[in-house]
């Protein structure tokens, strides 16, 4: 199958990344290095990713996903948990999660045959579910110590007042689930209507006609909702625990 | 004061931010807190409910070791009043009834009658707390810790943001609960003036320790300790 896009026409891609690195050159700004350099590596890597999967599709099902659905969800819970650092076995709990939510994904897309269970299909929809719950973690694990920062004097006048660590902390853990909800479900209301979903512009462009697009692209979204609200209360639920000591006070959480 | 009941005792008490602690509260009692900001005055009275452990020493409240309580009884009987930032976000019934509620005894009835008691009218149960003034919401917070019926009553600068008035109120609501509602009060203040209102004894703060405590108008007339009389004279100068 010859390329849709042809090397040549690749190449004059160069001028989208010549217009931010003369801007950063014009506005004295600093950045023509990284620009330069991160286009590059973003170009490299999606280039490495084309061939690993390539040679991923062509393994058998069950090696190929295994691989590649271990490989995201290492690098994912190792980005996320960054963002929690200073929090006690945070990265295993991030991996944990990432983990539950793709096994309950996987299981329902299965399960009620949405997909099949090949490479091509379970792979890219399962890189969308695991990159939006890695970016819901980061944000609920930031939040989750910026709040318990924030809202010391509540949850110390909650103790106070007799609460155990669980119930004082369920005032932040509504908010923080809240705050990981509210995007999609902005999001889903002007799906479609400002910006075509990123997933249905590919299929519609691989030649897939919209009206089958979209129901891709309902199911993903729908998935996405989903994983991203229950990963940010799981990963709430099971770290606020360690902002408390065993004598049912608070205690600061250092960063490294 | 001398034979009257001890209702909480600190005897020999260490930690990073206090030294040496000594005191006794008794029943029936204001004890007024006053001392340099630093000097450890918070950090005192959160050892009294175990918001925060000792390194070392002992807490008694009527004469048992307070570790030797359930947590939660402790606290909901040696119950503390923050600044008013501390509310929850919600109504001011969710605020009322955060404590009862958690030992499933809240009723409704109850609101109104606390309400009565910080003079708010009942119909502000379902009002959202953010729509509070800075006093009410003050009030708000002090009815909160009494919803709970505490024994001792812990106070830290409850006062310190309010207007002349909503002061005032505030004192007298304080007391008014002494010693029928509440048992015992022990208030952190920066006002050296409240601390003589309200006092009956008052212990005073510097460097981690209590440099000197006694009767109130005695002790603050005629202060022992060079570093109290420096901090009278710098509280008058200020006009606090
Ligand atoms: N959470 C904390 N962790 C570490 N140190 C603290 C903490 N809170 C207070 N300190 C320090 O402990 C000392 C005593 O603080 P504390 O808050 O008890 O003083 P205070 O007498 O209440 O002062 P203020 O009148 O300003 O409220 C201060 O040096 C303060 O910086
Ligand atoms: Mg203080």
């Amino acid at each position: 199958m010859a390329p849709e896009i042809s090397n040549t026409s690749m190449f004059f891609l160069i001028f989208f990344v010549l217009i931010p690195v003369s801007l950063s050159y014009f506005y004295a700004l600093g950045l023509g290095k990284s620009i330069f350099w991160s286009s590059l590596r973003g170009v490299t890597q999606l280039f490495l990713i084309g061939y690993l999967l390539t040679y991923l599709f062509s393994l058998e099902a069950f090696t190929g996903i295994s691989i590649m659905l271990t490989v995201m969800i290492v690098v994912a819970s190792l980005h996320a948990s960054k963002k929690g650092e200073g929090i006690p076995k945070v990265k295993i709990i991030t991996f944990l999660v990432i983990v539950i939510i793709e096994l309950f994904v996987l299981a329902m897309w299965l399960g009620f045959d949405m997909i099949a269970f090949q490479p091509d299909q379970v792979i890219p929809m399962s890189g969308m579910v695991i990159g939006n719950s890695m970016v819901a973690i980061g944000l609920a694990l930031e939040r989750m110590k910026s709040e318990f920062k924030e809202s010391k004097g509540k949850i110390i006048a909650a103790l106070s007042l007799g609460a155990k660590p669980e119930q004082a902390s369920k005032i932040l853990i509504k908010k923080i689930v809240k705050s990981a909800m509210i995007p999609n479900v902005d999001g889903l209301k002007t799906i479609g209507l400002v910006q075509l979903p990123g997933m249905m512009t590919g299929l519609i462009l691989g030649g897939v006609a919209p009206i089958e697009a979209i129901r891709y692209q309902i199911v993903i979204s729908l998935s996405i909702f989903a994983s991203v609200s229950l990963s940010a209360m799981l990963v709430t639920v099971i770290c606020y625990r360690f902002f408390f000591n065993n004598n049912q006070q608070l205690i600061p959480i250092t960063e490294k | 004061m001398g034979n009257q009941n001890i209702i909480m005792e600190a005897k020999n008490i260490e930690s990073d931010r206090l030294k040496n602690i000594n005191f006794k509260l008794f029943e029936g009692e204001i004890v007024t807190l006053i001392g340099p900001s630093g000097a450890g005055k918070s950090s005192l009275l959160m050892l009294l409910n175990r918001l925060e452990d000792p390194k070392k020493g002992e807490i008694t409240y009527r004469n048992k070791n307070i570790n030797e309580y359930e947590m939660v009884k402790l606290r909901k009987e040696v119950g503390m009043v923050f600044q008013s930032s501390s509310l929850f976000d919600g109504t001011v019934e969710d605020n009322l009834k955060y404590g009862p509620s958690l030992f499933g005894e809240w009723d409704h009835n109850r609101g109104k009658e606390l309400l009565e008691i910080v003079q708010l009218p009942v119909d502000y149960l379902s009002k959202d707390v953010e729509e509070l003034s800075g006093g009410e919401k003050q009030r708000i917070a002090f009815a909160r810790t009494l919803a709970n019926r505490p024994d001792v009553l812990l106070l830290d600068e409850v006062t310190s943001a309010l207007d002349l008035k909503n002061v005032e109120l505030m004192e007298k609501f304080l007391k008014d609960i002494i010693p029928n509602q509440v048992r015992a009060i022990m208030m952190v203040t920066h006002d050296i003036k409240q601390a003589e209102r309200l006092g009956n004894r008052t212990f005073f703060m510097d460097e981690k320790e209590i440099a000197e405590q006694g009767d109130t108008s005695q002790m603050l007339r005629n202060p022992t300790t060079e570093s109290l009389r420096a901090f009278l004279e710098e509280g008058t100068i200020d006009g606090t």
